[in-house]
């Protein structure tokens, strides 16, 4: 039960980490209303997407066979981790002066067309593991000693999602808003790390991709990221214990380029104590509600 | 720290493996394996170092099994009375884990290349 529940837990991780994140972030908007429907719209999308996912799994819509699931599934981990880094620029850009700069149109033009990517990004996180959540559920149901277990684990499983949402919409509140703000940039990137190193291991397996030297080290004796917290670890920051050299050429090149985008659009908008003589606003500081 | 290799040469990496992979796709030894409520069977695979093959799972529990390996770098969800198959390159002479992540305490076991 307390595995089953587990799994339940880790692989709506995901969906929840970023479902959340954007949460906290639209309610600190003028036009949440319209953030919140598109969000909302990303999860009916996803739930969609996982339920379509889990009947290919589990064999009943036979489309996607053989390889072509291993494509489309190499498909989502690279939209949704280009999509993420996209993503955390775009709340970087729109954070800082929300209100005076959707007064103007052109702002708010600027902030709609990325809903469509909000919804995109939103539905992705959750559709991707959440399928295997269905099938393993759906496992659960078809064993006749699990179907008992079944609503128990479906509550309880709801119940832990909605305690991660609300720790991270407490956070959001009792966090400043740009130390919440910033860890929450941290976490979406390494999510977006992670998926790249999955994505280029799934190429290495497809033969697209050679793994170059294989493994570069090992530091299993350290972390093995075959158990609990490894793997954990592992889903969440691309960390291997045994990694290939491909996937981690690619995770240097991706940490190298996020950093020097994160570097310049710091210096860009950067917040400082110091006035500035033109259009510096104030960093909007955490609403109590 | 790792050394940032250029993005250009990476690319140029992937085109070489794109000409590679058609040359090396040949026939693949096929090695069966059954899941069977949480415990795999066999739960060594031996095989020979150097050469592509392929393991084929047969999910005879009855509930959900999760196919993973980060050694192997391999991840299928297998429902209930499913079957799938992985294709893994060669690999070097070593131990591999893999593990069944909706049984991870009875599902363990490994690839041996020798």
């Amino acid at each position: 039960m307390g595995n089953a529940l587990f799994i339940v837990w880790r692989e709506s991780a995901e969906a929840l980490l970023v479902v959340g994140i954007l949460f906290a972030w639209l309610r600190k908007r003028p036009d949440a209303a319209v953030g919140m429907r598109y969000l909302w719209g990303g999860v009916a999308a996803g739930v969609g997407l996982a339920l379509a996912l889990a009947l290919v799994m589990l064999g009943i819509m036979s489309s996607l066979s053989g390889n072509g699931l291993e494509w489309f599934q190499l498909a989502m981990m690279l939209v949704a981790s280009g999509l993420i880094v996209q993503m955390v620029f775009w709340m970087r850009r729109h954070g800082r002066t929300f209100k005076r700069d959707l007064e103007t149109d052109m702002a708010r033009n600027a902030a709609t067309a990325n809903w469509w990517g909000l919804l995109v990004v939103v539905a992705l996180a959750v559709g991707r593991e959440t399928a295997e959540t269905v099938v393993f559920l759906y496992g659960l149901g078809a064993d006749k000693g699990g179907i008992t277990d079944l609503p128990v684990v479906l509550i309880l499983g709801i119940g832990a999602a909605l305690a991660t949402f609300w720790a991270l919409q407490e956070g959001s509140r009792i966090l400043s808003w740009r130390v919440f703000f910033r860890m929450s940039e941290i976490l979406l990137l390494l999510l977006a790390g992670a998926l790249l190193v999955s994505a280029i291991e799934k190429l290495i397996g497809l033969d697209v991709v050679p793994a170059l030297v294989d493994p570069v080290w090992n530091t299993s004796a350290l972390l093995d990221d075959s158990g609990r917290i490894g793997g954990l670890i592992a889903s969440f920051t691309g960390y291997r214990a045994r990694p290939a050299l491909s996937p981690l050429l690619a995770l240097a090149v991706y940490w190298a380029l996020v950093s020097i985008f994160l570097l310049r659009s710091s210096a860009r908008h950067a917040p400082s104590a110091i006035a500035k003589p033109h259009g510096g606003q104030p960093l909007p500081r955490a609403e109590r509600n | 720290m790792t050394p940032t290799i250029p993005l250009k040469r990476s690319l140029v990496f992937a085109a070489a493996a794109l000409l590679a992979s058609g040359a090396l796709a040949q026939e693949a030894a096929i090695y069966k394996l059954t899941a069977r409520n949480g415990v795999f069977e066999p739960s060594t695979i031996e095989v020979p170092a150097g050469k592509r093959f392929r393991i084929e799972i047969v999910n005879e529990g009855k509930s959900a099994i999760e196919f993973e390996s980060r050694d192997l770098r391999q991840e299928k969800v297998i429902p209930p009375g499913g079957k799938a198959s992985v294709t893994i390159n060669a690999l070097k002479a070593g131990e591999y884990k893999f593990f069944d992540e909706f049984h991870e305490k009875t599902g363990q076991g490994k690839v041996i290349a020798k």
